[in-house]
C-alpha cells in the first residue's frame, strides 16, 4: 500500500491505492480547510506534491491555481488520487486556522438551582437487629441529610450491582449522586468517602463550526473549566447542507460519532485545565442547531431540509451520556435543547433564553448570522421567527479574499474619503492575507461614504486612482497592495464579492422586515435588537447600519449577546426551572416560512440597495450619506 | 392600500420633450408629461393629467426589425428619415423613437453614422424624438455623446439607462439637457433604486421618464401592469423618487408566438390587437407614453386617447 | 381592511388550548390573517371579537353565479383595489351578444361558437363565457323564441336576458329559467316586477341608473325586495365615465364605506363605438360580466389572454413552462445548459448565450418559479427533478452527447446528477455574465 508523508510535519500514514489526499489526510486527523466538502469546487484544499506522483487533473482544475503554483507540484487534495509513495507539503493556508472563537459570556443572572446533587452519608452497618437492605439503609441516610423523601428515591440496576461492595469497602461512608428525574430523583452514582466537592455539570454549544464546553460546579454554580474547538465533522464538509448530504450516504454514524467526539474533545480540554476528572461530571446540556442536535442524537437529519423541513422532535430530549458516546460520568444524563424548525434550532431558543426577550413587554428582534441567518421577534406574549441562507459572503466566503476571522485577517477598515486611501487592522496585527466579515462590513460602509461604490454596489470605475481598477472579470479596489500583504497578493474586493455581500445582508434585512410586517411592527417600536454569535460581538454596529443589514435603530439599543446558545445552555445547566421555560418558549414562537411568504421576495429586492430601496427606513443613514456626498462633490457640479 | 380620497398627497413630476423655435429648437411642437396627482381617468375628475403619447418606433437597421412591420411596410423601412416622416404624416404618431439598431452590428465603429441619422431624422420628422442607443458597454459612451450632441438643444428622451449602466448616458443627457428612458426589470424596487442612483450622480428628477419593462401580452404583461400600478400609486402616496412619468413599450409584441405564427390572412390584424391591447392597458395602469411599431396600431390608439381624455390634444392639460 | 395576524391575535383568547387544531393561539391568528383558517373553529372568541374578525374576512363584495353546469362562473368577492395588494380572483365573463330580431342560424352560429370555441394558453383552457340576448323585437314571443334557439344548441352556456321590459323578461325566463341566466336590468320603474322574476326563478339581476348614487338607492330597495345578488350596469352614455366610476366602486365597497355598492359590475360594451377600448378597460378595471359582439379572431385571442394575464396572481413568481429552448440553431452536439424556471434567471441567461453567439440548448426544469439559489437549498432543484426532465423533453434523443452543463450555485448536486441520470455533469459559472466565456473556454466535444 502507498505510503504519504506530510511535510512539514512528517507525519506518515499507508493508504488503499485510489484514495485520494484528502482520504489520507483526514485518516492522519489533519485538520484541512474542506469548504465544498471535497468536491473540487472550493480550491481551498491546496497541497503540493513534492515526491513522487498522482492522478489529478490539472486542465479541469488548472482554474485554482497559477502557473507557477502548478509549477511547484501543487494539485487539490480532494482530487488528487494517490497510486504511489508521496511526500506531500500542506501548506499552512490550507489548515483550518486557530480561529478567534467568542469566551465571554454576558452573566445574566439566573438563580442557583441545580438538578443534581450530591450527599455524603456515614450509615450504620447492618446487623441481625437491623437487617435492612442496602438500598433502604442509603436513602434514609439521604433524606436524614435533607435530601429527599425516601420513596422518591430510586436506583438503577446498574448502580445496584455496584452498591454492596462500595458500601462495604468504604465502610459506610459514600456519597450518592441523585438526580432529578420525572417522578422522583435518581441514584446515578455512589462512591467511596466524601466526593460533595466533585459535582459538575457542563453546557455545550454544539455549533456546525465550533464546540465550545462550560464546566462549572454543580455545588455553587461557578465556572471551573472553559474550552472549545472545532466540531471535527468539518472534514466532511464545512455547512450544514453538505453534513446532512454526508449523512444521506450513509455517514450518520461516522457524522454522530464525530460529534460526540467534538464535545470529548471540549469537556477533555475544559476539564483538564480546570484540573478535574471527566468522571464527576453528572450532568450535560447541549444546545444546537436542529441537525446538529439530530445527528448527535443519530436521527436522521434529511428529511428537514426538503419540505415541509419537520423536525423529527420539538421538545427538549433527556437521555444517558453513554448513549451519545459523550464520555463523563456513565450514568449523567444529557438534556437537549428544544428546536421549532430545521432552522430555528435549541441555539436560537438559548439565543432567546439568554437575551431575555421572552420576559419582557417590550419588543425586540434577535439576529443570529451565520452562513445560515435566523430571526426571532416578539415579546412575552408572542413571538414569530424565520431563518434563510444568508450565503457564506458575511463570513468571508464567495469573496475572493474573504477568510474566517484568522490571523491575518482584516477584521476592521476604514477608508480616507478624500484620498481613498484605506486603513486597516488585522487579527494578531500581521501581515493582511484577506479579509473577514467584520472587515467586510466596515469596507463596504466606507466605499459607500466615499462614492467608491454607488448603492447597488457597482464600483465607479471612472474615478481615477490606483486603487480602483479593472480586475480579471469585475472592476475591483485595492485594499492592501503585494508588498503590504501576507501571501505576496494585491488584497482586492471585486465588484462581484460587494454583490455577494449585498445579497447576503439584503436576505437578513428583508426577513427582519417581512417578521416586522407580518406582525405590525415599525423600527420604532423596537425596544432592543440583539445579535448573537460571534459575528455581532465584532461588527462596527455603526457601519452594519449604514449598509443595511439591520433595521435602523439607535446604536445604544442594539446589543451583543454574544455566544448565546452557550450562554443559554449554562443557564440550563445551573437553572432547572429554565428548561420547563425552553419547552414553552420553543412552544409559542410561530414559524414564518420566508419561501413561502410572497411579500419576501419583494422585500428581498428593496434590501438589495445600500442601505435600502426605501430610505426612509434608514433616515440616519440618509443624513450621514448626504453629508458624505456634500463633501465629495464640489459646489457647482451638476 | 387603497383608500376613499381624491386627495392621496403625492403628485407626478413634469417632464419636457421636444423644444419648439420658440424654445430654441426646431420640433413642430413639444410635450409637457406628467403633473398627475390621481389614478389614471380619475384624474380627469380633481385634477388634469396629460393626455398619453403614442410613439412610433422606428430603426437605422430594419435587418434587426420584425417582418411583419417590414413586409407590411415595404421600401420606406430602409430610408429611416422617410420612416420618420411617415410616422408623423401617415401614421400620426406624437412621437418617433429611434432604435439604433446598427450598433447591434459585431465590432460597430461607424460613429459619424450615428450623427448623420439622428440629425437627419430630426429633419425627417417635427415630432419631438426618443433616441434609443446601444446596448454594448464598450461603445456606450461615443454613442450616446453622438446622439446628444447630433440633438442638441432638441430635448430629446435618450435611451435607455439600466442599473448596471447608466453612467453614460445620464452624462450625454446632462451635457446636452435631454431626458432620459431609466429602464428596470419589472419590479417597483428596482425601479425606484435606478431613480435614486440617477439622482446621485446629478440627473434631476424632471428628465427622468421611468419604463417599468413591458412584458408583451401574455408574456410578462400580467406583472409590467402591476407594476406600473405600483409605482403610480407610491408616487401619487408620496414617493417622490418614483414620481415620474413612465414609458411604455411592449416591444415583443410582434415576436409572440400568438403574432409570429398567425395565419398570413389576420397577422397584421392580430399584430395591431397585440400591440393595441397592451398599450390601452399600460395606459391605464398609468403609462404616459406607449410606442408601437405597427402603422395601423397608432390611429387606434390615438382614437381611443382622444375619446377617453376627453379630447384633449397631445401637452394640453 | 386587512388585519395584521397580530391584530387577530390580540382579539383572540390567548389560552392555547389546541382546541381550534392549531397548536398556539398565535399561529391560529397567522391563519386567519392569510385567510385560510375560520374564526369559528374558536370557541372562546367574544362577540365583539368575533364582530371585529367576521367583519373583516367577510368578502367585501358580493359573490354572484351565473349559469349551471360545467360552464357556470361566478363574478364578484374581490378583496382588493390593485392585483398587487393580493390577486384578483373572478375574471369577468365575456358575453357575445345575440339579437331576436336576428335569423335563428346567425344566433345559433353565435351560440355554437362560445359553445366550443377555446385557446390554450399556458396550459389554460380559454373560452367565451355565455351569449347575451337583446329584445331589439320589443315582441316577447320573437323574444322567448331567440332563447329557444340558444336553449336548443345544448351548449349549456350561461346566459344574459337583456330585456327592459318584464313582461317580455319573463317570457325569456320561461325557456331558461332554471339554469340561472343573470336578468338584465331592473330600473327605478321595472325593480319591483323585476326582483320577482328574479326570486321566481332564482337569478342574479343587473340593476341599472344614472349614476353610483341612485345605483346604491337601487340595491337597497332590490335587497328590500329580497333580492341580494345583483351587478351594477356602469354602461353609462359615455365610455369615459367608465373607469372612474367603477374604481370608485371598488375603492368604496373595499373600504366598506359604501356596502349597498358591493357588488360586481355591469358592462354592455356594445353601446359604444370603440368596442376594442371599452373591452380592455373592463378587463382591466374591475368588470364581473362583460357584453360584447361576437369577436374577429384578432380580438378574440388578445381578448382572451388580456383577460388571463390581469386575474393570474402577480405574486407568484413569474415562471417560463419547463421544456426545452434553443438558443441559435443546435445541433446534436450543442451543450445543454439547465438553469430553472424563474423567468428572470431564464431571460438573464438567454441574454448572455445569445450573445455569447454559442447555439445550446437551454434546459428549463420546473422549480415553480424559485431561482437557483433558494431552489437548491429547499431540495426543489434535485437530481430525480433532472432525471425526470431529461426523459420528459427527450433529452437524450435531441443531443448525441451526454453532458449537461449546471449553473454555479448548483454545484453540490453535481455528484448526485452524474449518479441519478448517468450524464456528466460540467459545473456552469455563478453567474450568467460569464457564461459565454466559459462556453468559449470549456465546451469541447
Amino acid at each position: 500500500m502507498p505510503s504519504i508523508t506530510f511535510l512539514p510535519s512528517y507525519r506518515k500514514i499507508t493508504v488503499e491505492p485510489g484514495s485520494t489526499i484528502l482520504d489520507a489526510i483526514q485518516r492522519a486527523q489533519i485538520q484541512m480547510n474542506v469548504v465544498c466538502g471535497g468536491q473540487g469546487k472550493c480550491g481551498k484544499c491546496i497541497v503540493y506534491i513534492k515526491n513522487g506522483s498522482v492522478e489529478f487533473d490539472r486542465e479541469k482544475f488548472g482554474k485554482f491555481f497559477t502557473a507557477d503554483e502548478l509549477g511547484q507540484g501543487a494539485c487539490l487534495a480532494c482530487q488528487a488520487v494517490v497510486r504511489d509513495d508521496l511526500h506531500v507539503m500542506i501548506p499552512d493556508s490550507s489548515l483550518i486556522q486557530q480561529q478567534k472563537i467568542l469566551m465571554e459570556s454576558l452573566g445574566i443572572e439566573t438563580p442557583f438551582q441545580p438538578s443534581v446533587w450530591k450527599y455524603y452519608v456515614e450509615l450504620s452497618p447492618p446487623t441481625l437487629e437491623d437487617p435492612s437492605p442496602d438500598l433502604t439503609r442509603l436513602v434514609w441516610g439521604i433524606q436524614k441529610q435533607g435530601g429527599p423523601l425516601a420513596e422518591k428515591m430510586y436506583a438503577p440496576l446498574d448502580v445496584l450491582r455496584g452498591m454492596p461492595r462500595v458500601l462495604r469497602d468504604s465502610g459506610w461512608r459514600v456519597t450518592a449522586t441523585l438526580a432529578l428525574v420525572p417522578g422522583g430523583y435518581r441514584i446515578i452514582d455512589i462512591e467511596k468517602g466524601d466526593t460533595r466537592k466533585e459535582l459538575y455539570g457542563v453546557a455545550i454549544d454544539l455549533g456546525t463550526t465550533t464546540v465550545v464546553a462550560y464546566i462549572r460546579s454543580l455545588v455553587d454554580g461557578h465556572v471551573v473549566g472553559i474550552a472549545s474547538n472545532y466540531n471535527r465533522q468539518i472534514s466532511c464538509g464545512e455547512d450544514i447542507l453538505s453534513r446532512v448530504n454526508f449523512a444521506r450516504k450513509n455517514g450518520l454514524p461516522k457524522l454522530q460519532a464525530l460529534a460526540a467526539e467534538s464535545i470529548n474533545l471540549a469537556i477533555t480540554t475544559a476539564a483538564n485545565g480546570a484540573g478535574i476528572d471527566r468522571e464527576d461530571i453528572y450532568e450535560v446540556v447541549v444546545a444546537g442547531n436542529t441537525i446538529m442536535t439530530h445527528i448527535l442524537l443519530g436521527i436522521d437529519p434529511a428529511y428537514m431540509i426538503e419540505e415541509p423541513y419537520v423536525p423529527v422532535v420539538r421538545r427538549y430530549l433527556t437521555t444517558a451520556a453513554p448513549r451519545l458516546g459523550i464520555e463523563v460520568a456513565k450514568d449523567a444524563s444529557v438534556f437537549l435543547f428544544p428546536a421549532v424548525s430545521d432552522f430555528i434550532g435549541g441555539d436560537i431558543i438559548a439565543d432567546i433564553l439568554a437575551s431575555g426577550m421572552g420576559e419582557r413587554d417590550e419588543i425586540s428582534l434577535l439576529v443570529d448570522i451565520g452562513t445560515n441567518f435566523e430571526v426571532v421577534l416578539g415579546n412575552r406574549d408572542w413571538m414569530f421567527s424565520c431563518a434563510g441562507a444568508a450565503g457564506p459572503a458575511l463570513e468571508g466566503g464567495e469573496v475572493l479574499f474573504g477568510m474566517r476571522a484568522n490571523p491575518g485577517a482584516i477584521e476592521r477598515i476604514t477608508i480616507d474619503p478624500v484620498t481613498l486611501e484605506p486603513q486597516y487592522q488585522t487579527i494578531n496585527s500581521i501581515k493582511p492575507m484577506g479579509i473577514c466579515g467584520s472587515g467586510l462590513i466596515d469596507l463596504l460602509a466606507d466605499l459607500l461614504r466615499a462614492c467608491v461604490v454607488d448603492r447597488t454596489g457597482r464600483i465607479n470605475t471612472e474615478i481615477i486612482h490606483p486603487r480602483i481598477r479593472q480586475g480579471v472579470h469585475f472592476p475591483e479596489y485595492v485594499i492592501a497592495w503585494k508588498q503590504e500583504s501576507g501571501n505576496n497578493k494585491d488584497i482586492v474586493i471585486t465588484e462581484n464579492d460587494i454583490k455577494n455581500l449585498i445579497m447576503s445582508k439584503a436576505s437578513v434585512l428583508a426577513a427582519c422586515i417581512t417578521l416586522m410586517k407580518q406582525a405590525g411592527i415599525t423600527r420604532n417600536e423596537l425596544s432592543t435588537i440583539y445579535f448573537s454569535g460571534a459575528f455581532g460581538n465584532y461588527i462596527h454596529k455603526e457601519n452594519a447600519i449604514m449598509i443595511g443589514l439591520i433595521p435602523e435603530v439607535p446604536i445604544e439599543q442594539i446589543r451583543n449577546i454574544g455566544n448565546g446558545a452557550v450562554e443559554g445552555a449554562n443557564m440550563a445547566l445551573i437553572n432547572r426551572k429554565k428548561r420547563k421555560t425552553l419547552d414553552e418558549i420553543a412552544k409559542n414562537i410561530a414559524y414564518i416560512e420566508l419561501n413561502a411568504e410572497s411579500s419576501f421576495m419583494d422585500e428581498y429586492t428593496g434590501s438589495s440597495f445600500l442601505p435600502h430601496t426605501d430610505l426612509s427606513l434608514f433616515p440616519r443613514v440618509q443624513k450621514m450619506l448626504d453629508e458624505c456626498r456634500l463633501k465629495k462633490i464640489p459646489p457647482g457640479v451638476p | 392600500m387603497a383608500e376613499n380620497s381624491p386627495d392621496l398627497g403625492g403628485k407626478i413630476g413634469y417632464v419636457v420633450l421636444g423644444a419648439t423655435k420658440a424654445e430654441d429648437g426646431t420640433r413642430s411642437v413639444s410635450y409637457r408629461l406628467g403633473g398627475e396627482s390621481d389614478l389614471p381617468f380619475i384624474g380627469m375628475k380633481t385634477s388634469l393629467g396629460s393626455i398619453p403619447l403614442v410613439a412610433f418606433e422606428i430603426c437605422d437597421d430594419p435587418s434587426y426589425w420584425s417582418p411583419i412591420v417590414t413586409s407590411y411596410t415595404g421600401d420606406l423601412v430602409s430610408d429611416t428619415p422617410e420612416w420618420a416622416t411617415a410616422a408623423e404624416q401617415q401614421y400620426g404618431a406624437d412621437l418617433v423613437r429611434l432604435y439604433l439598431t446598427s450598433t447591434k452590428r459585431r465590432g460597430f465603429d461607424d460613429f459619424p453614422s450615428i450623427t448623420k441619422v439622428t440629425e437627419d431624422v430630426l429633419s425627417g420628422t417635427g415630432l419631438p424624438l426618443v433616441v434609443e442607443g446601444s446596448n454594448e458597454p464598450a461603445i456606450d459612451s461615443e454613442i450616446f455623446q453622438r446622439c446628444g450632441e447630433a440633438g442638441q438643444g432638441e430635448r430629446l428622451l435618450l435611451g435607455t439607462a439600466e442599473a448596471g449602466r447608466y453612467r453614460s448616458v445620464a452624462a450625454a443627457a446632462m451635457a446636452y439637457n435631454h431626458s432620459m428612458v431609466a429602464q428596470s426589470p419589472i419590479d417597483i424596487n428596482l425601479a425606484k433604486q435606478l431613480n435614486i442612483l440617477l439622482r446621485e450622480i446629478g440627473v434631476k428628477a424632471d428628465h427622468i421618464m421611468i419604463d417599468p419593462y413591458t412584458g408583451s401580452l401574455g408574456y410578462g404583461f400580467e406583472y409590467s401592469y402591476s407594476v406600473m400600478e405600483r409605482i403610480r400609486y407610491a408616487a401619487l402616496k408620496g414617493d417622490t423618487d418614483l414620481a415620474m412619468p413612465m414609458i411604455a413599450s411592449a416591444m415583443d409584441s410582434l415576436s409572440v408566438k400568438e403574432v409570429r405564427e398567425a395565419d398570413p390572412v389576420i397577422r397584421d390584424d392580430i399584430a395591431v390587437a397585440w400591440e393595441f391591447y397592451a398599450a390601452l392597458s399600460s395606459a391605464v395602469a398609468g403609462a404616459s407614453i406607449v410606442c408601437v411599431r405597427h402603422p395601423k396600431t397608432v390611429p387606434l390608439l390615438k382614437l381611443a386617447f382622444r375619446e377617453l381624455w376627453a379630447g384633449k390634444k397631445p401637452g394640453e392639460f | 381592511m386587512v388585519l395584521k395576524a397580530l391584530d387577530i391575535y390580540k382579539l383572540l383568547p390567548k389560552k392555547n388550548c389546541k382546541e381550534c387544531g392549531d397548536p398556539t393561539c398565535l399561529t391560529f391568528a397567522m391563519k386567519l390573517a392569510s385567510g385560510k383558517g375560520d374564526i369559528d373553529k374558536c370557541p372562546y372568541l367574544d362577540l365583539n371579537a368575533k364582530n371585529i374578525l367576521g367583519a373583516s374576512t367577510r368578502p367585501p363584495i358580493q359573490l354572484v353565479k351565473i349559469g349551471v353546469g360545467e360552464r357556470r362562473f361566478a363574478v364578484g368577492e374581490e378583496f382588493v383595489v390593485f392585483r398587487h395588494e393580493k390577486t384578483f380572483y373572478h375574471p369577468p365573463g365575456i358575453m357575445f351578444q345575440v339579437s331576436d330580431i336576428w335569423p335563428a342560424e346567425k344566433i345559433e352560429s353565435v351560440t355554437r361558437r362560445v359553445g366550443s370555441e377555446h385557446f390554450v394558453r399556458v396550459g389554460t383552457d380559454l373560452t367565451f363565457s355565455g351569449v347575451a340576448i337583446t329584445n331589439e323585437s320589443g315582441d316577447p314571443d320573437v323574444f322567448s323564441k331567440a332563447v329557444g334557439v340558444v336553449e336548443a344548441t345544448g351548449t349549456h352556456i350561461p346566459e344574459v336576458l337583456m330585456a327592459a321590459d318584464p313582461v317580455v323578461q319573463e317570457e325569456g325566463l320561461k325557456k331558461c329559467g332554471n339554469f340561472r341566466p343573470l336578468i338584465y336590468s331592473a330600473t327605478k320603474d321595472t325593480y319591483k316586477p323585476m326582483c320577482a322574476l328574479a326570486k321566481k326563478f332564482g337569478s342574479p339581476l343587473v340593476v341599472s341608473a344614472k349614476d353610483l348614487e341612485s345605483l346604491g338607492e337601487m340595491t337597497k330597495l332590490c335587497n328590500a325586495e329580497g333580492i341580494t345578488d345583483l351587478l351594477l350596469d356602469l354602461s353609462f352614455p359615455s365610455l369615459r365615465d367608465y373607469v372612474p366610476a367603477a374604481t370608485e366602486i371598488r375603492q368604496k365597497s373595499i373600504s366598506r364605506s359604501a356596502p349597498e355598492l358591493g357588488y360586481p359590475i355591469f358592462l354592455d360594451t356594445t353601446r359604444y363605438e370603440m368596442q376594442d377600448t371599452a373591452l380592455v378597460l373592463g378587463i382591466d378595471k374591475y368588470a364581473g360580466v362583460i357584453v360584447t359582439p361576437a369577436l374577429g379572431p384578432a380580438s378574440s385571442v388578445a381578448t382572451l389572454t388580456l383577460r388571463q394575464n390581469i386575474y393570474t396572481d402577480p405574486q407568484k413568481p413569474i415562471q417560463m413552462n419547463p421544456g426545452i429552448y434553443p438558443v441559435g440553431n443546435p445541433g446534436k452536439e450543442s451543450p445543454v445548459l439547465l438553469t430553472v424556471n424563474f423567468s428572470l434567471t431564464y431571460f438573464t441567461v438567454q441574454g448572455y448565450l445569445e450573445s455569447s453567439r454559442v447555439p445550446c440548448y437551454m434546459f428549463i426544469v420546473d422549480t415553480e418559479g424559485l431561482s437557483v439559489l433558494t431552489a437548491v437549498a429547499a431540495g426543489k432543484l434535485n437530481e430525480t427533478l433532472v432525471r425526470d426532465s431529461i426523459k420528459k423533453f427527450d433529452l437524450e434523443n435531441l443531443v448525441s452527447h451526454r453532458r449537461l452543463i449546471i449553473p454555479g450555485y448548483a454545484s453540490p448536486l453535481s455528484g448526485k446528477i452524474e449518479e441519478e441520470t448517468g450524464w456528466k455533469v460540467l459545473v456552469g459559472p455563478r453567474d450568467a455574465a460569464e457564461i459565454g466565456d466559459y462556453l468559449q473556454k470549456e465546451w469541447k466535444i
